[in-house]
């Protein structure tokens, strides 16, 4: 038996683990839509802490976080310093939304915000948002689950074979178990991700370097302008500050404006589950330290891999690790990948399901049957995402922040449903298409953008805009409506 | 009790977003003193995610007394 044999059987009892995992809870849930979708309610905190933080981190934090430290230095901070502050608006608006789910029945952000603004075009637009944003996303961890069984089985298993086993067994549980699936493994791949993190982050510096200390001083001899924010662009020339702040500020207001994050409100138990997991997720957060530190340990080594995002298994396998131990980090890797993936697909067949679809239906459909079609959506999502990784040259980090730019749209239309009264069902779609089309341009035409700005601020700033002057021209919703709507969001606080 | 642990955390975080991004960032730009072996700016947004936990730990008992 040959090493790589050895790592692949650790990875095999892995994905046979996270199966087992994901079938158990299947019969725990009702037959209906908030069953599969929101797990009746009913999610505890442990549930809910890992759900969020799995779901946060994902293949980009756990491979392109080491990644960006070894490749663009300091640039890699900005990813530790969005997190918290992404998430804290959620301690006040996660028990909002929930309240009004118990409520109202809601699963997904587009049917809260259409009941907001009564009117069913709104769930459809940002529906649509949220399924493109999100589609380019799975692709994203499948292909980064592909590469790291690619590179740790010496290419015996070729990144389409990689990416669609770890991908049938999300398939297969997300079909059986939906949200309980999702949450109940991604339980498993937190500890599992968190554990790895810090044993190979304080191992690997100490073994390379005798200790982080002495690595730290001998990158800041070498390479001085690693060590200090921003960092480096891809091309290895100085970023920017604005670029570095951008990316900060747009990924702080994105964050939780992901509908697999977002809607995980509607599945807690009550608020104070959605408090304390607030509360506990810079102790997630914290895990991208380590994983900096290996990416660091890489920056001296002359033999670095060019691509890289292949810098975490080549430092891995190259330090003279044994052969088990490699299979666990490669089994991390998929953790990341496969904890944020799951939500992904689930989240993104059940808009597609009740906002997109249940928006323009004609006749209603029965619970079950609707559970039936998330179910098959899942599986259109997963098989689309799979095409879309499959493609070669296609810059995925380019993809990432596309779909950050897309999905940082939503947070006006969430804002505005909260604080602001006046706000209309034409202001809030006006600026969503506005937004969209604003970022999707200057995705196109880079050169465009103002002072190097993130394309998805400037397209914030067009739809904020926009969403206010054409809800100032346009009747808001009934205002006994609104009013109570409101009530009940603020209902416990 | 709620209003004074909502506007602490309404302060902290509006200081966290000046401190991790420039320009606010600029006077602990620097690779010297490493603390505990990590370049000082490299410690000061690690110290800045740290503390959140405190400030959240407030607001939680704040809410849920």
């Amino acid at each position: 038996m040959t090493s790589w044999h050895i790592v692949f059987a650790v990875v095999l009892v892995y994905l046979a683990a996270n199966l087992v995992v994901g079938l158990l809870p299947s019969r725990r849930s009702s037959d209906t839509v908030a069953g599969y979708v929101a797990g009746d309610r009913g999610f505890g905190t442990v549930v809910m802490f890992f759900v969020t933080g799995a779901s946060v981190y994902s293949a980009f934090a756990f491979l392109g976080g080491p990644g960006w430290a070894f490749s663009r230095g300091a640039a890699a901070f900005y990813i530790l310093g969005y997190g918290v502050l992404g998430i804290a608006p959620y301690f006040a608006l996660g028990p909002w939304a929930a309240r009004l789910g118990r409520k109202h029945g809601y699963v997904t952000q587009g049917a809260m915000l259409a009941h907001r603004f009564q009117n069913r075009w709104v769930a459809f637009t940002a529906g649509i948002v949220s399924v493109i944003a999100m589609v380019p996303y799975v692709a994203l961890q499948m292909r980064g689950a592909g590469i790291v069984l690619e590179q740790v089985t010496d290419g015996n298993i070729p990144l389409p074979l990689g990416a669609a086993m770890a991908y049938g067994v999300v398939l297969i549980y997300v079909w059986r178990s939906g949200v309980m699936g999702v949450g109940w493994t991604n339980v498993f791949q937190g500890v599992f991700m968190l554990v790895i993190a810090w044993v190979l982050g304080i191992y690997i510096p100490l073994r390379l370097y005798g200790g982080v200390g002495p690595m730290f001083e001998q990158i800041a001899a070498a390479r001085p302008e690693m060590l200090t924010v921003p960092g480096l662009t891809a091309a290895g020339d100085p970023w920017t500050p604005v670029g570095y702040s951008s990316a900060i500020i747009v990924s702080a207001i994105g964050l939780m404006m992901w509908p697999h994050l977002f809607m995980k409100a509607f599945a807690a138990k009550d608020d104070a589950t959605i408090r304390r997991t607030v509360m506990l997720f810079p102790l997630f957060q914290l895990f991208l330290l380590p994983l900096f530190l290996v990416g660091f340990a890489g920056v001296l080594y002359s033999s670095a891999p060019s691509d890289p995002d292949a810098i975490m298994p080549h430092i891995i396998l190259n330090s003279g690790l044994p052969a088990v131990v490699v299979g666990l980090f490669c089994a991390g890797a998929l953790a990341a990948s496969m904890s944020t993936g799951d939500a992904l697909v689930h989240g993104a067949a059940s808009i597609a399901v009740t906002d997109v679809y249940g928006s323009v239906r004609t006749r209603s459909l029965s619970q079950h049957d609707q559970r039936r079609l998330i179910r098959w959506l899942a599986l259109v999502v997963g098989v689309l995402a799979y095409a879309i990784a499959l493609q070669s040259g296609l810059s995925l980090v380019a993809m990432l922040l596309a779909a950050y730019g897309a999905i940082v749209q939503l947070a006006p239309s969430v804002y505005a449903a909260f604080l602001w009264r006046r706000a209309s069902a034409h202001g809030v779609i006006a600026g969503l298409l506005v937004g969209i089309s604003v970022t999707g341009a200057l995705l196109v035409m880079p050169h465009w953008k103002p002072w190097g700005i993130h394309e998805g601020l400037v397209g914030l700033a067009a739809h904020i805009a926009t969403l206010v002057v054409v809800s100032l021209a346009t009747p808001p919703p009934p205002d006994t409506h609104v009013s109570e709507w409101l009530s009940t969001s603020r209902a416990g606080d | 009790m709620k209003r004074a642990a909502v506007m602490i955390a309404f302060a902290y975080f509006i200081a966290m977003g000046f401190a991790v991004t420039f320009p606010g960032i600029r006077p602990f730009n620097t690779i010297e003193p490493l603390v505990f072996g990590i370049p000082f700016v490299f410690a000061w947004v690690l110290s800045w995610v740290a503390g959140s936990t405190l400030v959240f730990f407030l607001l939680y008992r704040a809410y849920n007394e």
